[in-house]
């Protein structure tokens, strides 16, 4: 599974913990052995996280980031249903969330997403994540350096890094510092799913990272705001007439 | 002259070529670029100031090709444009892209198959 770590507002700073769901021991990704059920989309609603589906909802029909990200994978073949490839549930630790490519399954860890900003900024990650899966073949489980990869075009793409959320990490830093939150936060994630030492896991980020890094993919640019991926989608949905008349 | 931009010119003279993006939507680039706000977000991931030159460049010749059609204007704006997304693709991808969407991506979960 990729995991998206917590932290980019008042909280945990990065470091903490990663997704781990509750019934798979060790954040691997297998699928979940049968424990505490997953919350379906509809009991959830009614528990005390009930939230978790309602600020789902309005990120999905509000969130330009992510509808750019559900336009681009529908033209992928890859259409997202949202009772079917997402799962709000109890996690672990600090993680926010996590894509699932054994189930193609994003999940929300419902008892660490703050407010709505977080699940916008979470459900962002981990689509493209599943953006990955959908396009190209992603080795998850095989190849440390395709994890990798997808890491550090979520981190980079969905705002993980941007200079607000570092600061409110508590990282003070300006020039290029956006790297330098990519390739750490790469890193944690790739440590939270592979049994692996920190020097593999950045050797790994490290390999790629030039690769990943300017793979900007279906955004064309660093949406560092809205406004920048309202662009973008400006752009996808323009893309006919743009490939056609150069 | 690149194969395209012949294609292009084609294209203009059967009156089908129009250019890449609205003029507008340049404008709408060149004003982000050129934004303090831009400037510092650039900043932070480059190290340095953006060049926004380009923009500026593509709607002027985008505003020269709605008023007079000029030939000149759609060539430099192909240029411009294929400049873009060669930069864009110049780096080698890690991994291998899909012909087709993995063909498990709406099967049914596994407790859900196993009712």
């Amino acid at each position: 599974m990729a995991a998206a770590p917590d932290g980019g507002g008042p909280g945990p700073a990065a470091g903490e913990p990663l997704l781990q769901r509750r019934d798979s021991g060790q954040g691997s990704p297998e699928p979940p052995a049968h424990g505490k059920p997953q919350q379906g989309f509809l009991s959830s609603l009614f528990t005390r996280d009930r939230s978790c589906p309602l600020m789902l909802l309005k990120t999905l029909e509000t969130n330009p980031y992510v509808k750019l990200l559900l336009d681009a994978m529908k033209h992928s073949g890859c259409t997202v249903n949202k009772g079917r490839h997402f799962s709000c549930e109890d996690c672990e630790g600090n993680v926010s969330g996590g894509f699932d490519a054994s189930t193609s399954q994003i999940v929300l860890c419902q008892n660490n997403i703050r407010d709505q900003a977080h699940m916008s900024r979470v459900v962002t990650h981990e689509l493209i994540h599943a953006f990955d899966h959908c396009r190209a073949h992603v080795h998850w489980f095989t190849d440390v350096r395709h994890l990798a990869c997808s890491e550090i075009r979520a981190a980079s793409l969905s705002g993980d890094c941007s200079l607000v959320n570092e600061i409110f990490r508590l990282h003070f830093g300006l020039k290029q510092h956006h790297q330098t939150c990519v390739r750490d936060r790469a890193v944690l994630s790739i440590l939270a799913v592979r049994n692996i030492s920190r020097e593999e896991a950045q050797k790994a980020v490290d390999d790629v990272f030039e690769s990943c890094f300017n793979d900007r993919e279906p955004f064309g640019r660093i949406p560092h705001t809205k406004i920048y991926a309202q662009y973008a989608h400006r752009d996808f949905q323009n893309r006919h007439r743009y490939y056609s008349n150069i | 002259m690149s194969l395209s931009v012949t294609r292009g010119l084609d294209m203009a003279v059967a009156g089908s070529w129009q250019p890449p993006r609205p003029c507008e939507d340049y404008r709408a680039e060149w004003e982000l670029c050129r934004s303090a706000r831009h400037i510092l977000h650039h900043y932070y991931v480059h190290g340095e100031q953006p060049d926004c030159r380009q923009w500026l460049r593509d709607l002027a010749s985008c505003r020269e090709w709605e008023e007079s059609r000029s030939p000149e204007a759609q060539r430099s704006l192909c240029e411009s444009e294929q400049t873009r997304v060669q930069a864009a693709q110049k780096h080698s991808l890690v991994w291998t892209l899909r012909q087709r969407p993995p063909a498990d991506w709406n099967l049914p979960l596994p407790q859900e198959r196993d009712k």
